[in-house]
């Protein structure tokens, strides 16, 4: 590959000084216009009728100039299971449903009239355990799935709670498992999480006197808003405008459309006021997507030689009350349910199971956290058996270059041998440094879990004076798309970074990008970019080779300038053919020059119904994560000594972005492993706030050493893959795999809080290890 | 309309007027356990009387009777202080783990007290050093011991109207190391599962705990083990901590693990100050 | 008892008189009436120190703090640090190692290390943990955060001390 110029170096972040000055504009940093003020009355019960609801009392709170109700606004919305209401209509089914929502002057206004809404519930039976929910005298959440619209990937049972039934049937897993010297069936857990951003869900919606719609919204998604509202509201997409302004972390929680449509039924009754809702910490926690809990069950059955022959894979999720977008990652988990493995023979149950507590969705990882868990799990749990190192048992099944997935996808250009190695030399595998100290591994990999005809588009403009503009549709939540995107642009044209601008999406005005989700974007909106760069060039190409007299296949641009490859003294300034190109003659010859891209994979295609198998990957990222830890055996307390982390970014577009990345999912991963679990009672959250909730300080941050690969991806623009989810996913098994190797003990869910571990040391010298679901 | 009025007084005379007006009317010192409480409905307030200009508030001073730390005075300027640094060092490291740096510029000892949690990081050392608190209401002052001033969690002897002044560290100050040791589930920026101060006076030892019972509690039978009986096997001394607290499940931890958690925590604070 | 407050305060350098409402916050009141929105909210509890900012010198969780409290008091906020446009070396070091992604945080954890800078010019790792432990960076940006502090120590050959 030619040398690259801009791609691969470290620019400072595009959006640098505006963050670091206070200057960088949040939702909620911005006076938009005459605003009103929103807050949701939320059920307090988990499953409930709603028999009675009385808002005469708020409607007349000083203040108050609108309210509204569920039974008003009764249209559903959803991403692939459309289940879902802005509002509880006839029923509620999660603890903190909004069932109503008031409009005021301020905000004070809107608490105190909120709290004047009577709602008076019969309560129903309830289920707060998906396993439960799938007996056949589980209470209903949803009485007539049947009705509810859906894409066709996804196989719900009416009559049951289960809202998408994934199946994966590879090889013959009967077969597999009498080739097996061992056989080890263990049952997983994963808790339900938060993805508490610093900034919380905010909101805010205008409907105008003549009919549009215009929403704010800290949506990471809003060409999907957009479409999403439209559809909801029956209003066509051009009425429609969705902004997202920079995104205080998304992390998967802002995915999809979250709570924009508590705000839309106040507008409308409110034209020509800004109406805004701003999340507390606590309705954040309780009322927003959370991580779906997993209940696994894996069976593996393993050679002496330590080849993996056969995996038997039931999981069974959490959804939640609803789950349109939650019944995605059951099935990403379902088709990628062999981790990084290459395992000829699968039989795979994925099920995504409606219960009364908060709403499952997607969060950093996409199931693959949750899935890949139990497998990295086992592996340490079958090497103790096989008396093998639990590295090796990785290097002998871990996924090579043709490698096929569970979905029998193959895989190239892989190294992750070579992710596992490295980071285990980095923390000195092997050697044991003392009595309670310990060391694991884990490997991870993931591919982007979007629909096989997810696109991404951008267009170029070339300004008067040469400089650029970039429009995408993309969001900025800290990932470093400005900045990555401007390098991108940068390459493709040949023109330095600064010269390059783009903004925060604006769906009226950036074109259509499916999602910033999945560690996709700077993957398909860097190809997408390309594309538009190639039309650009061509134009100015086309235009200087009328001005050179020489042919537009011979010309190169540099920064400021076209030249002619064979004689760089022939040559014109880039802004003589931006601006509006005119002969010496006076004759106009072209207009402004603006390029497109437009960007769908075109190798993904959708997966047998019964079988599972297809290609629904885009690109596979591979990684994995080494820890050492040292617990104090009487506290259970669990201390991380070191973390090394491994990612093979294809090209990283910019190695210290890139390295952020890595160690910000690093730091992810081990407070899921320590210490994050949203605790529920009946439903309702427990721990809303960081007093209980507990995230790490940076007094809980060991040392990261990141490494970061470039095996390039054949098809990625500059051979890059996306990287944003993945240093998560192998921390929480690398940590519980060292805590093992230090105690002996096996952690079969997390996170791994002191008293957990006490308590599964003093199992474990009771003769009763292993630390309970 | 503001929920609440507020007001700033520069003597004691007057805040004992304001908070005489209004019975709903409270102290505001720190406010870091105040605007807390306020905004999850826990207090329902008519007034914040602020006392951190009270010029008597503010004192900090070591003296012939011990070292006075004046109600408003902030956890961080406690924690510098010289002399407790040098003669209770203890105070120092349990008023340290409270919080964040940005929440200890604000909060202040008395506010800890005051507010009375079971799990007051401050509490446990006072209980050790037998402080004594300084309250004063509008006629009258009194004195009492540390061990006194809590009544329930969230409750102390306190009566509507009345202030703490100050808190005392008599003398003679504890010949001997004192540590406290917290346990909790991040060991940064957390509530204790258990809070256990042990500090040595010459050949005895006191010790106290938070968040195992509801007030601070002082480990009376571990104590009597060691100075009574001479026991010297620390972890049957400590084994004793069960008789003497009664914690409950929450969800910082179980009431199983808190029993374990007290016990290690009090076996290796002896081994810590009863040992070289 | 009156619920408004007549306040004098210095905001950034500037002296300012207002009538504020004796329950309003002091991070609302940075926010809405002074328009500074670099602030943030994240908890309104105290926890995430998102609302720093430095009153008299002092780091506050401005969550928790009434603005009529902030009578008397000099306030410096994010807005305040950079100088007749040039940053502040702790804003510069921020951007030098990266040290966000989302930068909701970062305003709250400049100020804080800001002030850490000021009492302590030569931090240590250890010292660096414990003046910034009361800011959580959901994105993760702390090995990042304590390099960028480390190289304003005065210790260090980096560190650009005017
Ligand atoms: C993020 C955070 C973390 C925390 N972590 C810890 C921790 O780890 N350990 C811990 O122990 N605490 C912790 N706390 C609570 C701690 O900050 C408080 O207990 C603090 O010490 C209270 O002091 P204050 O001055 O802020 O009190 P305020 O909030 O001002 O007052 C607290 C109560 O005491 C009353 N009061 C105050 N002063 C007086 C007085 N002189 N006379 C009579 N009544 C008075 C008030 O009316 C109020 O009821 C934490 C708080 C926060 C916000
Ligand atoms: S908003 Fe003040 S500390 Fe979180
Ligand atoms: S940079 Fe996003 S929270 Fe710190």
């Amino acid at each position: 590959m030619p040398a690259l110029n801009y791609v691969g170096i470290s620019v400072p972040r595009k959006d640098a000084v505006e963050k670091v000055t206070g200057g960088a504009k949040f939702l909620e940093d911005l006076y938009i216009g005459p605003m009103l003020y929103a807050r949701i009355k939320k059920s307090t019960v988990a499953h409930g009728r709603i028999k009675r609801i009385d808002t005469s009392k708020a409607e007349k709170h000083p203040g108050v100039k609108a309210v509204v109700t569920g039974r008003e606004f009764p249209n559903k919305v959803g991403l692939y299971l459309i289940d879902r209401t802005f509002f509880a209509v006839g029923k509620v089914r999660y603890w903190g449903e909004p069932v109503a929502a008031v409009a005021a002057v301020s905000e004070k206004s809107a608490a105190e009239a909120v709290e004047l809404i009577e709602v008076e519930y019969e309560e129903l039976p309830a289920v707060f355990d998906p396993r439960e929910a799938l007996q056949k005298e589980a209470p209903l959440v949803h009485e007539h799935l049947e009705t509810y619209e859906r894409v066709p990937v996804f196989y719900p049972t009416p009559g049951t709670n289960i809202s998408n039934h994934f199946k994966l049937r590879k090889g013959d897993t009967e077969k597999g498992f009498a080739e097996a010297d061992l056989i080890l069936e263990r049952e997983y857990h994963v808790p339900q999480m938060q993805h508490v951003t610093i900034e919380t869900h905010k909101a805010a919606a205008l409907w105008s006197h003549d009919g549009k719609l215009t929403v704010w919204s800290t949506a990471q998604s809003p060409s999907i808003v957009r479409q999403l509202l439209a559809k909801s509201l029956d209003l066509p997409l051009g009425r429609v405008r969705v902004i997202s302004n920079y995104i205080g972390g998304g992390f998967g929680g802002k995915a999809g459309a979250t709570m924009e449509g508590l705000v839309i039924p106040l507008a409308q009754k409110c034209p020509g006021y800004v109406v805004r809702i701003v999340f507390t910490r606590e309705e954040d926690v309780q009322g927003t997507f959370t991580r779906q809990a997993l209940y696994a069950r894996l069976k593996t059955g393993v050679r002496k030689d330590g080849r993996i022959t056969a995996l038997q894979y039931e999981m069974i999720w959490d959804g939640g009350a609803y789950t349109e977008y939650g019944v995605n990652i059951v099935r990403a988990a379902g088709y990628s349910s062999t981790g990084a493995y290459d395992i000829p023979n699968v039989k795979t149950d994925s099920y995504c199971v409606y219960t009364n507590n908060p709403v499952g969705g997607p969060v950093r990882g996409f199931g693959m956290c949750e899935m890949q868990w139990g497998i990295e799990r086992q592996i340490d749990e079958i090497a103790r058996e096989l008396k093998m190192d639990p590295l090796q048992l990785r290097l002998i099944n871990g996924m090579k270059e043709g490698s096929r997935t569970a979905s029998g996808q193959a895989v190239a250009h892989v190294a992750f041998d070579q992710c596992l190695q490295t980071v285990a030399e980095a923390i000195q595998w092997g050697r044991k440094e003392g009595r309670y100290r310990g060391k694991g591994i884990a490997g991870l990999v993931k591919a982007p879990a979007q629909p096989s005809n997810a696109a991404s588009s951008a267009i170029i403009r070339i300004n008067e004076d040469g400089t650029v503009h970039v429009l995408m549709g993309a969001t900025e939540m800290g990932q470093g798309m400005l900045t990555a995107i401007s390098q991108i642009a940068a390459e493709a044209l040949n023109i330095p970074v600064e010269k390059i601008e783009i903004r925060v999406p604006d769906t009226d005005f950036s074109p259509y990008e499916w999602q910033s989700v999945g560690s996709r974007t700077t993957y398909t909106c860097g190809k997408a970019v390309q594309m538009a760069a190639r039309d650009v060039l061509e134009q100015i190409y086309r235009l200087a080779s009328l001005e050179l007299g020489k042919p537009a296949g011979e010309m190169k641009l540099d920064n400021d300038t076209v030249y002619w490859l064979k004689d760089k003294s022939k040559q014109v300034p880039l802004k003589k053919l931006a601006d509006s190109y005119k002969k010496d003659t006076g004759e106009g010859v072209s207009g402004p020059i603006i390029g497109r891209g437009s960007y769908v994979p075109t190798k993904m295609s959708n997966l047998d119904p019964e079988t599972g198998q297809g290609n629904p990957g885009l690109f596979y990222c591979f990684g994995a994560t080494a820890a050492e830890v040292e617990v104090d055996p009487e506290t259970g307390t669990v201390k991380i000594l070191q973390l090394a982390a491994s990612i093979d970014a294809g090209q990283a577009v910019n190695p210290q972005l890139c390295r952020v990345q890595v160690h910000g999912g690093t730091i992810m991963g081990l407070s899921t492993a320590l210490y994050e679990e949203i605790q529920l009672d009946r439903g309702r959250v427990l721990n809303p706030n960081f007093t209980d909730y507990k995230i790490p300080t940076i007094a809980n941050t060991p040392p990261i050493s990141s490494f970061i690969l470039e095996t390039a991806e054949a098809d990625g623009p500059y051979g890059l893959r996306g990287i944003g989810e993945q240093p998560m996913i192998s921390v929480a098994p690398a940590i519980a795999n060292a805590v093992a190797d230090a105690v002996g003990i096996d952690p079969r869910t997390f996170p791994l809080t002191p008293e957990r571990v006490y308590k599964a040391i003093k199992e474990k010298e009771a003769g009763t290890h292993s630390i309970p679901g | 309309m503001p929920s609440f009025a507020y007001r700033k007084c520069t003597n004691l005379a007057e805040a004992f007027k304001l908070l005489k007006e209004d019975d709903r009317a409270v102290p505001l010192a720190g406010g870091t356990d105040l605007t807390v409480g306020i905004r999850g409905g826990k207090f329902r307030v008519g007034a914040l009387i602020d006392i951190k200009d009270i010029p008597e508030l503010n004192i900090l001073l070591a003296d012939r009777d011990g070292i006075t730390i004046g109600a408003a005075v902030s956890l961080n300027r406690i924690i510098s202080f010289g002399p407790i640094r040098e003669n209770v060092p203890i105070l120092a490291e349990a008023c340290h783990c409270i919080g964040t740096y940005s929440v200890r510029n604000r909060a202040t000892l008395s506010g800890n007290i005051c507010n009375a949690s079971p799990a007051a990081d401050a509490a446990p050392p006072l209980y050790c050093l037998e402080a004594r608190v300084n309250i004063a209401g509008p006629r009258k002052k009194r004195t009492v011991s540390i061990e006194a001033f809590f009544t329930g969690p969230g409750q102390t002897v306190l009566q509507q109207g009345e202030l703490v002044t100050s808190v005392l560290i008599p003398r003679p100050y504890p010949a001997g190391k004192g540590v406290y040791l917290k346990g909790s589930r991040t060991g940064s920026v957390d509530l204790a599962t258990v809070g256990v101060a042990v500090q040595r006076r010459g050949n005895e030892v006191r010790i106290a705990l938070g968040a195992v019972a509801p007030t601070p509690v002082r480990a009376g039978s571990v104590e009597n083990a060691v100075n009574k009986n001479g026991e010297t096997d620390w972890a049957a001394a400590a084994r004793l901590v069960r008789d003497d607290i009664s914690p409950i499940t929450d969800l910082r931890g179980s009431r199983e693990y808190r029993y374990h958690l007290a016990e290690v925590l009090v076996r290796r604070g002896l081994e810590q100050v009863m040992e070289g | 008892m009156s619920k408004n407050v007549t306040i004098n305060f210095s905001v950034n350098g500037e002296r300012e008189t207002r009538v504020v409402e004796a329950d309003l916050s002091l991070l609302t009141f940075i926010r809405e009436q002074l328009n500074l929105t670099g602030t943030k909210e994240g908890c309104a509890v105290g926890e995430c120190g998102a609302c720093i900012v430095l009153l008299d010198g002092n780091p506050a969780n401005s969550c928790l703090v009434l603005a009529a409290e902030l009578d008397g008091k000099e306030l410096l906020t994010i807005e305040g640090l950079a100088r007749n446009g040039e940053l502040d070396r702790v804003q510069k070091a921020f951007i030098d190692h990266a040290a966000f992604q989302c930068g909701y945080c970062t305003p709250g954890m400049i100020m804080s290390a800001r002030a850490l800078l000021e009492r302590n010019p030569s931090p240590t790792d250890a010292d660096i943990d414990e003046a910034l432990s009361g800011n959580l960076c959901r994105c993760g940006a702390y090995q990042e955060i304590r390099e960028a502090v480390k190289s304003c120590s005065r210790h260090n050959g980096e560190g650009r001390i005017e």
